[in-house]
């Protein structure tokens, strides 16, 4: 459920960016989601096929870049990824940083079309 | 085929951000301390709503905003504490966002209020990723759920300013590790208050309300003014 709003995000920035560019179709959308997103890889593929039916991108591929959680670690004075599952929890000190510097990302990055 | 790229910075928040923010603006005006309330389904939002609307309608100027998918049943349970409630139906959506929140304050206007509670609707994932203009982000996790459940759910126990750990009249029965729980808590929010609590029992209740009390006089201290110059930085 989560994914279809996601898709429905997506497909509404795309079109916003290629509204008055002289587009036919899309062939590539490339996005870049982060571990903490909570999107379901699979499920927002699956979405993106159902949302696009006769639009301007059907049949295009969404091409989805995972981006790992990175926290900056006080202690460590540096940044550091927490395993998965483990919270945000330094994988050297243990001690616990809420300075997430990656992996919140939800972002539209760009659109390939024919040239 | 020759292609062209077309870049685009477009971080899918940015719409939900801006009407948070106007929201906020607006809130802020009215010197109105407004508390989102999340959940997995069946944590205890509603009962623990039913409690607090109850012992604040006669205190302040209190109101709530319900979202779920289907059924006014929680709003219906809310409206038996006196205080005005609206339904949001979100149908296919999984969550609250600020425009459902915009548009639900048009069609029910409130007169300046003191507190606005929101329930959002029961998952831990959807709502997380929305800001609703609110100064108190508040999850809930009841004993019966597994210690383990920050952890599954690190944004929204991330973003949370108040974790309330529910349901402890049966944490004996349902073994429930306090420990632990805490410790899973910790390792995704350090920082944000935590409360043991019973809504059936009225254990734990108590610190809930002094910790509301305590931000509505806050933020009803707050001059305006000063308050929309801090939160627009």
């Amino acid at each position: 459920m989560h994914e279809v709003g996601v898709a429905l995000g997506l497909l509404e920035g795309v079109q916003t960016t290629v509204i008055d560019r002289d587009v036919e179709r899309v062939c590539t959308v490339n996005v870049r989601l982060g571990a903490l997103s909570g999107v379901v890889r699979d499920a927002l593929l699956f979405s993106w096929d159902v949302v696009t039916k006769e639009t301007i991108c059907e049949g295009s591929e969404l091409r989805i870049e995972e981006v790992p959680l990175v926290v900056y670690c006080e202690r460590c004075g540096t940044q550091r990824a927490p395993a998965p599952g483990t919270g945000l929890v330094c994988p050297q000190c243990r001690s616990v940083s809420s300075n997430i510097v990656r992996g919140r990302e939800m972002e539209l990055v760009s659109v390939e079309v024919p040239a | 085929m020759k292609m062209r790229v077309l870049e685009i910075a477009g971080n899918l928040r940015a719409k939900n951000e801006a009407l948070a923010s106007r929201l906020r603006e607006r809130f802020a005006k009215s010197g109105t301390l407004v508390v989102n309330v999340l959940s997995s389904p069946g944590s205890g939002k509603t009962t623990l709503l039913v409690h607090t609307l109850s012992r604040f309608v006669s205190r302040y100027r209190t109101a709530a905003l319900v979202g779920d998918q289907a059924t006014d049943n929680d709003a219906q349970r809310l409206a038996r504490s006196g205080a005005p409630v609206h339904q949001i139906t979100t149908a296919a959506e999984c969550r609250l966002d600020a425009d459902m929140i915009t548009k639900a304050l048009a069609e029910w206007p409130q007169d300046e209020l003191d507190v606005l509670f929101i329930e959002n609707v029961g998952n831990l994932i959807c709502p997380a990723e929305y800001d609703l203009g609110e100064d108190l982000r508040v999850v809930l996790f009841s004993v019966t759920e597994g210690e383990d459940k920050p952890l599954k759910y690190p944004l929204a126990f991330n973003t949370a300013h108040v974790i309330l750990i529910t349901k402890c009249d049966i944490a004996d029965a349902v073994e429930f590790d306090r420990d632990e729980a805490t410790e899973s808590i910790r390792s995704v929010n350090p920082e944000a208050a935590v409360i043991e609590l019973s809504a059936r029992t009225g254990d734990g209740l108590a610190g809930w309300f002094a910790l509301l009390e305590e931000r509505v006089a806050e933020k009803q201290r707050l001059d305006r003014t000063e308050y929309l110059s801090t939160v627009t930085q």
